[in-house]
């Protein structure tokens, strides 16, 4: 533990004065702190207890890419779990349960929910903290002395929960290739089948997320031009993933009808009372997730705990959350740096891309039907609430090379409309909240984003695709934090590119052309319900709008590629999105 | 003064074997390589903030979360020089966020609570909630102050707000707490255990079974205690707190060389003030009294240090004033302290002193305010019992005391002797 030489020097003179024999003492005086000057006598609990067994930290949602009419959830928590060689176990709380809920009616209340509640197998007993005594070879492996199992419940439309599997094994904390030499086996054997064509899983796995933190740089008055390393690179999450049909989380069943959900993810704990009589009982939301990086780029630093105990059908009556939706900070920032005016306020294309989804159907700016649950044909409109959920049209098809930039690249099968693993999240919401929705423009200075652009390790193709965990410690990976080569705002090839790009994509993709009713067809053709070729799924009217972010996403070519294979081409295999 | 200068030089020794042993992570670790011990995960967070405001120094949020964190690890490792790490990350991050910033105003209010500057605690724990009346922390950091200021109902809200908001560790260590000073025992363990439950850092667990322990002692169950403590200083084999509550067992199970060597090892990693006033007394107890006046020199020593920096600690001064045998500046020291906090301990210390003074009369008030949240620990029924002998009740006296050695027949080697010869003498038949 390294001493600051000036506090303990002042130490040393106050405290030779004190005791007038400071010549004895000196050298010592470091040792003498502890004992001294600590209080005795009342007691001092942990206060900022480090709690990341029950942060929600995020949520994706996709039509699941090799099993047409299935949709995946995957919800992380404990970020920055770190794989260090020694016997880290990292375990779901027990005394919390985790939730993904699905609203299909647009009226902010869950109507399909799952519920996961944690237990612990410990047989270590009081004799060793070791995780395993030995190789563990599989999940029944005695050598394993500490595991977890789960209960899955499910809820549908209000109804009772009703537990789907008892006892599943949780995939545990990968502890070294010496304690598990084949990782895999586990993941394989705690990756399950239930009845009904459901598949789950729940442990340990590399965090998804890429991004480089120092974005965030912004909202500190600092630029970009450190930005570059995967911040994420190296740590582990605990995951929960489920995949199930269509018809288990549309309105009425019918996905055909109905394609859009949304959905977040809670994780909560029982009510506590110490006074006032034993209450009701009842949960407490701890965290609260949908969309991403809303806690961090949009609710405001005084809100952030008070969006986390709150419920989606709060969101519109919290006027602090709504105005910073409607006036976002970020914008104004960027503007502060880099002489960007931000665009006009209020943004009510913001207020689409996260309260309402995309639609025609809500007063929006957004002149294109994506994925609001007004568009669902059941939906009762009188009853729709504007709130905070991540947002999925089940029926636009997958897409064959889904794009990074989502929406915004032409993918309409990425983010904003819904969240694959692939998603690049963090562009894609600078970009939103610089106005791209609204303007068609991309901010140069902005386009390389973060520079992450893909995760550093690759995803699976089969349920529940997320990377093994890493098992090596995060200081110890040999590329990771070396900065970034240079600024993007500051080095001229960019901008080059930059012209050619936007030349090539906008050429292709553009215009006119996106009110196509071959476009609605071709969008159902992934759904494997049975579904009316009548229904509008994506499309855009006018000149604003969908159009505009199909261009935008030709400009986007001109982004920095860390993935060296398709550096600055821009491809997508998938025909539905050539309007 | 040779025998001052001794004294210093002595306690200049004996702490630094102390920095020795409890420099911060540089623990020796025994056993083979493969049984390596779990990373500190503390010490990660604070690495990679650290890392972090390297990378982007205008993250004031990142500025709170490393004092935050730098406030915990001056928890566990009992190193105030962390203190004014602390204290500069949240200075920090105030400096570059004034307005809503409730994390640092936390840090700061935390930070107060740990100087035993409970007012300041308050004002800024409030200062915190009207920032952020969502957080959690703030509520803890307000229900701490409280507590500790003598407002048992304020403090009680403060805690039920807090579990309202997020319940788990923080807020059920707080809440067993609570309960236990209203005197709901069995309730205070059972949320303890509850902590416990969900406790996955080493040092959590530690605390949490350390408290188990102290609330088993507490009600005289030595057992419990002891399989308590055992597991305690197994998570965590740093836990000064503990070995620390084995010392105590041992000399309550009339081990009193084991006793001994467990406070001379205790003294050495952490020379408190209070426990070394407790080894004092039991090498009294053993007829080592030379033995014993080295330690009180010592106690006094590290305590002139604490006052030197700046500290306040009335009780911890009282306690060395009584054990000095002078009731006289024990009572002063006990009442400024009372004039600043009104906190079941100070006026135990209180009426003990005024009782030591001769001032029965006076210490009657005070005792009876010890005990009338509800709490009741044995050692304040002992001192109120011993004041009603002092003014001649005989038969309050009798309740007390045989209240006292009802609750923890052990609950000191050197008063429960005491206590049931004043038993005895006051007519009852323990």
């Amino acid at each position: 533990m390294p001493v600051d030489p000036t506090i303990a020097r002042s130490r040393t003179r106050r405290t030779v004065a004190a005791l007038g024999v400071g010549a004895l003492i000196i050298g010592t005086l470091y040792g003498l702190g502890p004992g001294a000057a600590t209080a005795s006598s009342h007691r001092e609990a942990p206060l900022i207890a480090a709690d990341p067994a029950v942060d929600n930290t995020d949520l994706y949602a996709f039509v699941s890419p090799e099993r047409p009419g299935y949709v995946t959830f995957i919800a992380n928590w404990q970020p920055f779990s770190e794989p260090n060689g020694g016997p880290n176990f990292y375990p779901f709380a027990t005394d919390a349960t985790y939730h993904i809920k699905v609203d299909n009616d647009g009226d902010a209340r869950p109507d399909a929910e799952f519920r996961w509640k944690f237990t612990n197998i410990d047989k270590r007993g009081n004799d060793t903290f070791l995780y395993n005594n030995g190789p563990v070879t599989s999940l029944d492996d005695e050598n394993l002395l500490f595991k977890q199992t789960y209960t899955l419940e499910s809820s549908f439309d209000g109804g009772a929960f009703k537990t789907r599997v008892e006892d599943a094994p949780v995939a545990p904390s990968r502890v070294g290739a010496a304690s598990m030499p084949d990782y895999a086996k586990l993941r394989d054997q705690a990756t399950r089948t239930l009845p009904g064509g459901w598949k789950i899983f729940a442990g340990q796995a590399d965090d998804p997320f890429f991004l480089d933190l120092d974005v965030f740089n912004l909202l500190y008055n600092g630029d970009l031009s450190g930005t570059g390393t995967d911040t994420l690179a190296g740590y582990n999450v605990n995951t929960i993933a489920i995949q199930v049909p269509f018809k288990d989380v549309a309105l009425k069943g019918d996905a055909g009808r109905n394609p859009v959900i949304g959905t977040w993810t809670t994780t909560e704990r029982d009510r506590v009372r110490i006074s006032g009589g034993t209450g009701s009982g009842g949960k407490v939301q701890v965290s609260r997730l949908g969309n991403p990086l809303v806690n961090e780029v949009v609710a405001p630093a005084g809100l952030k705990d008070a969006f986390n105990a709150s419920t989606p059908r709060m969101d519109a009556q919290t006027p602090a959350l709504v105005k910073r939706v409607l006036e976002p900070e970020v914008p104004k920032l960027i503007e502060q740096i880099y002489n960007i005016p931000a665009p006009k306020t209020p943004r009510n294309d913001l207020f689409e891309i996260f309260l309402t989804g995309i639609t025609t159907k809500a007063g929006g700016p957004i002149k294109a039907d994506l994925n609001s649950q007004l568009d669902n044909k059941d939906v009762r409109k009188d009853r729709f609430q504007p709130a905070e959920e991540l947002r999925l049209n089940l029926s636009v098809p997958v897409s064959g090379d889904p794009a990074r930039l989502g929406v915004l690249a032409g993918d309409l099968q990425g983010f904003p409309n819904g969240r694959r693993l692939t998603d690049d999240v963090v562009d894609i919401e600078l970009q939103a909240l610089e106005g791209a929705a609204q303007t068609g423009k991309l901010v140069d200075a902005l386009a390389a984003g973060d520079r992450v652009d893909v995760n550093d390790r690759k995803f699976g193709t089969a349920f529940p695709y997320l990377a093994l965990p890493n098992q090596d410690p995060v200081n110890t990976r040999g590329s990771s934090g070396g900065p970034a080569p240079s600024a993007a705002a500051a080095e001229p090839s960019e901008s080059t590119d930059s012209g050619s790009g936007t030349d090539g994509s906008g050429s292709g993709t553009v215009s006119g052309t996106s009110g196509d009713e071959d476009t609605t067809a071709s969008l159902q053709a992934a759904d494997t319900e049975p579904a009316p070729d009548t229904v509008p799924v994506a499309y855009a009217t006018g000149a604003s709008g969908l159009a505009i972010l199909i261009v935008a996403g030709g400009a986007l070519v001109l982004f920095r590629w860390r993935r060296r294979s398709t550096p600055h081409v821009y491809r997508d295999d998938d025909p539905t999105i050539r309007l | 003064m040779r025998r001052i200068l001794s004294a210093v030089v002595l306690a200049a020794a004996l702490l630094t074997a102390a920095a020795l042993v409890t420099l911060p992570g540089r623990a020796p670790q025994p056993g083979p390589v493969a049984a390596a011990r779990p990373a500190d995960l503390l010490a990660d967070r604070i690495a990679r903030t650290q890392q972090r405001l390297r990378d982007v120094p205008g993250d004031w949020p990142g500025w709170a979360g490393l004092g935050a964190a730098y406030l915990e690890q001056a928890r566990i490792t009992a190193d105030p020089g962390l203190y004014a790490k602390a204290e500069q990350a949240a200075g920090r991050s105030l400096k570059l966020r004034r307005d809503g910033n409730s994390d640092a105003l936390v840090v700061l209010g935390a930070l107060a609570n740990a100087r035993h500057d409970f007012g300041t605690a308050r004002d800024r724990a409030r200062q915190a909630i009207a920032a952020n009346e969502h957080g959690a922390d703030a509520y803890g950091v307000l229900a701490d102050a409280l507590t500790q200021l003598g407002d048992a109902a304020g403090a009680t809200t403060a805690v039920q707000r807090m579990l309202d908001l997020r319940p788990g560790l923080a807020a059920y260590t707080r809440a067993s707490y609570d309960l236990e000073l209203r005197g709901e025992r069995a309730e205070a363990t059972a949320l303890m255990r509850r902590a416990l439950d969900g406790a996955v850092d080493p040092h959590d667990i530690a605390f949490c079974r350390v408290q188990l322990g102290d609330l088993a002692f507490g009600r005289g169950d030595l057992d419990t205690a002891q399989v308590s403590y055992t597991a305690a200083a197994a998570a965590d084999p740093s836990s000064i707190a503990a070995r620390h509550g084995l010392a105590r067992l041992q000399a309550a199970r009339g081990d009193l060389s084991g006793a001994l060597a467990g406070y001379a090892e205790l003294t050495a990693r952490l020379p408190q003030t209070t426990t070394l006033l407790e080894y004092a007394g039991l090498l009294r107890a053993a007829g080592r009294t030379a033995d014993a006046g080295r330690q009180l020199r010592l106690a006094a020593a590290s305590e002139r240090l604490f006052t030197a920096n700046g500290g306040v600690d009335g009780l911890v001064t009282a306690a060395l004033a009584l054990a000095a045998d002078r009731p006289g500046d024990a009572v002063t020291a006990a009442r400024a302290e009372w004039s600043r906090r009104q906190h079941p301990d100070v006026a135990d210390t209180l009426a003990w002193a005024l009782h030591a003074a001769g001032r029965d009369a006076e210490a009657l008030p005070y005792a009876r305010r010890a005990v009338a949240t509800g709490g009741r620990p044995a050692a304040y029924a002992y001192h109120l019992g011993m004041i009603h002998l002092g003014l001649g009740d005989r038969a309050a006296a009798r309740a007390e005391l045989g209240r006292a050695l009802a609750t923890n027949p052990y609950f000191s080697p050197v008063d429960a002797p005491i206590a049931r010869r004043a038993l005895l003498a006051a007519g009852g038949t323990r």
